[in-house]
């Protein structure tokens, strides 16, 4: 195999993933710990605990080993710090739906239980398979992708059920989850394709020649979100594709016409959907009706202010009186559970998570590569942030939930299949024969410089090469 | 897993279990510290360099992270500085160990300790309890999670809470709370100076009035403004609040303060403002005052004194008063008299007597760290110059003009504390302040002997007791909306005043049968309990 710094037999790969065979023997334990706290809680509520009370935390040991074991075998070379800290929050999101006897009481959920294990061959195999710059060929395909989301919204539109203010498929599955992916991968192809013509505004109007399809499919699934009163995924798309418009770009316009549209149609909407309105109001003032429509924030709210900052520890609050607790309103159990001191550190592993993946869009080497992982980052951010803080009252509730912790099948498989993609693009691309440039010559330590076995393709190979300077200590 | 579900059962679990959760944190804290370790091992060289959008976007995400904790903190850590949210905690949530359950919300207390308000914990939740039901409605209000707080509870919410953080201790307190989670949070208790004995009786008093049983009473102490009674009636019991209370057009009101919010016309009552106009005037002397009345043009109706009707009525002809003074016409309650005075005195004279008799205005009251309660002075809106008859029947009470019970009870005290109104007090250990001067200090002197003589020997002897030496006026107010509406105000005892009251019965007839009976017999009772 002909890929620069990866390495070359079994021994040298599990070598070189050896920070993130470490970080995640570290997640294992917190897991484990995490574990205890709630097995010990059993006896309490009348359940001796049972060696199949185990199966939730083995499954999840096993599916990370697993996970690691496959990128070891596979000679990946990509990104270390992804799985661990998808690996953290798995955790708690395993202790919280534990929490919440998500994984079934006495007998075991096999169909919840295998979740993680089938998301997380997921995210493996899309990083192997897209890996060493195959990720591109999604690319070609963009508008399989379009057809895709709108397939998916007009069969939501035809055969969901309303609940809770927003359509749902059969079995409460929300396949629009989907589009957190499909529209992504659609909107970097298309301003792949076109990305000479519309990073170039002839006037202070954007290219409207080259724009008009995009605008229409996403016009298109805006419209048929909304039909479905869902204002929060608008919200999250809108701004990954801002995002992605202006990573790829690099013109500043998009972001100021994007602000702009968003606050008019946002003032528009509000004004047509008494749905949105109402919320706003709940937002503004909970109190106002406080066992109505403030009733699930401020029941959060109160939790939290019983766990205080340290928190009463798994099990032994009484998170149940959230509302809605195993999927929206997960994060409010969890400050309560583990304090304001645990929240901050739940915190603290989104912006690692977060702040990685955004170090891996920015250092994508092709524009597709940048702004499919824009997208993907900026979906979960943005997912992250509106569940956040709604759940805190910082912004008015979406009704969202909060990635990889969350309870939901749909959003789990959605979530790590993105994830997947952003480690393929962390994989880098093929190398190129001829392309040993001068980078390869300024010294590093010769320990590094003997692991990566492989030609080592210099800069000038990438897209942005010419406006690159000098690396800092780039090793 | 027999051993596991003996460990889990034993006694020291529960500090294993904490010692565990102690560890989770750690081996978080270890994770990140790990993640940082291992930085340089994690580089990816075979990447691009980082696009120059890389470090905002983190610092973007970073900073909305920091600000969702912080607002988090607000809640989570600084909850019991949300007064609504404390008081939904209290009755919504479940959680038996939310410290909310805890907090001791101070009690209020009249000012013989008394209890008017105060919490008790039921069933896990925390009640607020009114020991005197409807009695205090108005005045103390209610701390309700759904309605939440009005009166008193409201003013002083954050006192009663005991997150009034006035001092250094209290923030040190507060710190300490946070740090250990103290279970024990508690409010300070308030003492008013209401009194619940005089309260019941007002009440009791003003529902056995004649009429439909509405109207409002207050008593204060002309020297230091306390309020002593401030009853509204008809009331609601804050016990038991619903929804229907809040939304029912209810002809009754029960929500309205009368006593500070209630406009009335205060009839002949407004003859005491009327006469210290006169007094600051330098008015002496006599008008003449026929049977026929008096009238600014003989196209108007003209204004005649009660007598005139009362003897046509009785088929009888009344000469009318002829010659009188100021001191018999105000004993006499002459319409004829205080018509022709006040358009004598003219329109701007009556608008400044307005304006320093405090008119038009909202009055703040029970002033508290977190705000005031508010008595709404009564109106007199400027009358046209042209308008001579509109002048002279704003002059004795009726037209346009109205006043608030709370109002008059504070024009009252300053006769009584000859001329200066002190702003009324509701709680103990507020300082009293003055509010204004009305009048000088010997016209105040004058206009007590005068009112004196309307008791002694005037409209109200009808109330005269032994001992009390109650001053006074009666007011029988017309209005379009049925039987007049029935005024006392004055004070007692006359030569050195320490009560000052203004009562008022809604549609109950004469001042002197409606109103003035429960004066005297909040007076009796006072003296009884050494208050006068």
């Amino acid at each position: 195999m002909a890929t620069k710094g990866a390495p070359a037999t079994i021994d040298q790969s599990w070598a070189l993933r050896a920070p993130e065979r470490r970080l995640l023997l570290s997640v294992l334990l917190i897991a484990l710990l995490g574990y205890l706290m709630l097995l010990g809680a059993r006896p309490k509520d009348g359940f001796a605990v049972r060696l199949v009370d185990w199966a939730p935390w083995l499954v999840f040991a096993l599916a990370f080993s697993g996970a690691h074991c496959a990128l070891v075998a596979a000679r990946f070379r990509g990104d270390q710090l992804l799985l661990p800290a998808i690996g953290l929050l798995s955790a708690f999101g395993l202790l919280a739906q534990f929490r919440m006897g998500l994984f079934g009481e006495g007998v075991p959920d096999w169909s919840e239980l295998l979740l993680l294990p089938l998301a997380l061959s997921l995210l493996v195999g899309v990083a192997l398979a897209g890996r060493n710059g195959r990720y591109a060929l999604a690319g070609r395909a963009n508008w399989i992708w379009a057809v895709l989301s709108l397939l998916i919204l007009g069969l939501v539109l035809a055969t969901g059920q309303r609940f809770r203010g927003a359509v749902y498929a059969v079995g409460f599955i929300t396949p629009t989850e989907l589009l957190k992916l499909t529209l992504v991968l659609f909107s970097a192809g298309f301003v792949n394709l076109h990305l000479k013509a519309l990073s170039r505004w002839r006037s202070v109007l954007p290219p409207l020649r080259h724009l008009w399809p995009l605008l229409a499919v996403w016009g298109m699934v805006a419209a048929l979100l909304l039909m479905q009163r869902d204002l929060g995924l608008v919200v999250i798309l809108g701004t990954a594709l801002l995002a992605m418009l202006v990573a790829g770009t690099r013109h500043p316009g998009y972001a100021a016409y994007g602000m702009g549209l968003a606050a008019v149609a946002g003032t528009a909407l509000l004004s047509l959907f008494s749905h949105g309105q109402r919320r706003i109001d709940a937002w503004l003032d909970p109190f106002a009706d406080p066992t109505g429509a403030g009733w699930q924030v401020l029941q959060g709210l109160s939790g939290m202010y019983a766990g205080g900052l340290w928190g009463e520890g798994f099990s032994e609050a009484r998170p149940r009186y959230a509302p809605i607790a195993e999927s929206d309103f997960i994060y409010a159990v969890l400050a309560e559970e583990l304090g304001f001191a645990g929240s901050v550190l739940l915190v603290a592993a989104f912006a690692v998570l977060l702040i990685r993946l955004i170090s891996l869009s920015a250092r994508a080497r092709t524009p597709y590569g940048v702004m499919a992982a824009t997208g993907v980052t900026t979906v979960l951010a943005v997912q992250t942030l509106l569940n956040l803080g709604g759940v805190t009252k910082a912004v008015p509730l979406t009704g969202i939930t909060l990635p990889l912790i969350s309870h939901g099948g749909s959003s789990l498989l959605t979530v790590f299949t993105s994830l997947g993609l952003v480690l393929a693009i962390s994989d880098g691309e093929p190398a190129k024969p001829r392309a040993t440039g001068p980078a390869a010559k300024r010294g590093r330590s010769k320990d590094t410089e003997k692991r990566r076995a492989g030609s080592r393709a210099g800069p000038r190979s990438a897209p942005h090469a010419g406006k690159r300077r000098p690396r800092p200590e780039a090793g | 897993m027999d051993l596991l579900n003996d460990l889990f059962s034993s006694t020291p679990w529960s500090a294993m279990r904490a010692g565990l959760h102690l560890a989770f944190g750690l081996a978080l804290v270890y994770w990140m510290w790990q993640v940082y370790q291992l930085r340089s091992a994690l580089r990816l060289r075979h990447l691009a360099r980082p696009r120059a959008w890389q470090l905002p976007a983190a610092g973007a995400v970073i900073l909305a992270f920091t600000a969702i904790l912080g607002y988090q903190a607000t809640w989570q850590l600084g909850g019991t500085a949300r007064p609504q949210f404390v008081a939904f905690m209290q009755s919504h949530d479940r959680r038996q160990f939310n410290p909310a359950h805890w907090i001791q919300r101070g009690r209020i207390l009249d000012q013989r300790g008394r209890v008017l308000a105060e919490s008790r914990n039921q069933a896990g939740a925390a009640e607020r309890v009114y020991p005197y039901g409807p009695l205090f409605a108005h005045i103390i209000g209610y701390a309700d999670p759904r309605f939440g707080l009005s009166g008193i509870e409201s003013v002083a919410n954050r006192a009663l809470n005991g997150s009034a953080l006035d001092s250094l201790d209290d923030w040190s307190e507060l710190g300490r709370l946070l740090l250990t989670q103290s279970k024990r949070p508690r409010g300070q208790d308030l003492v008013t100076t209401l009194d619940a004995g005089l309260q019941r009786l007002a009440m009791e008093s003003l529902m056995g009035a004649p009429g439909p049983g509405r109207g409002a009473a207050v008593v204060m102490r002309p020297k230091d403004g306390a309020v002593l009674v401030m009853a509204s009636a008809p009331s609601f019991d804050p016990n038991h609040l619903h929804a229907g209370l809040f939304n029912a057009r209810d002809p009754a009101t029960p929500l309205l303060n009368r006593a500070t919010q209630g406009q009335y016309p205060p009839g002949s009552a407004f003859k005491i403002v009327l006469t210290a106009q006169a007094l600051a005037r330098g008015f002496s002397g006599r008008l003449d005052c026929p049977a026929d009345g008096y009238t600014t043009s003989r196209h108007y109706r003209p204004i005649r004194d009660h007598e005139y009707y009362s003897a046509k009525r009785a088929g009888r002809t009344w000469v009318g008063r002829g010659p009188i003074d100021l001191t018999t016409a105000l004993a006499q309650s002459s319409n004829v008299f205080f018509a022709q005075l006040g358009v004598l005195a003219g329109h701007r004279a009556l608008a400044e007597t307005g304006e320093r008799f405090l008119f038009n205005r909202s009055i703040p009251f029970a002033v508290a760290a977190a705000g005031d309660l508010r008595l709404q002075a009564g109106r007199l809106p400027t009358i046209s110059a042209r308008d001579r008859y509109g002048l002279a029947q704003a002059s004795i009470g009726q037209g346009r003009v109205t006043a608030t019970p709370a109002h008059l009870a504070l024009i009252a005290a300053a006769v009584a504390n000859d001329g200066v109104a002190m702003r009324p007090r509701l709680l103990r250990d507020t300082e009293p302040e003055a509010l204004a001067r009305l009048m000088a200090s010997g016209d105040a002197k004058r206009l007590r002997v005068m009112l004196r003589r309307a008791v002694r020997d005037g409209t109200a002897r009808g109330i005269e007791t032994e001992g009390l030496e109650i001053a006074g006026k009666t007011g029988t107010a017309e209005n379009p909306h049925g039987a007049s509406h029935s005024w006392f105000v004055g004070m007692a005892p006359a030569s050195a005043p320490t009560l000052a009251f203004a009562i008022l019965v809604e549609h109950g007839g004469y001042g002197s049968t409606g109103a003035a009976p429960i004066a005297r017999d909040l007076m009796l009772k006072a003296a009884e309990q050494g208050m006068l």
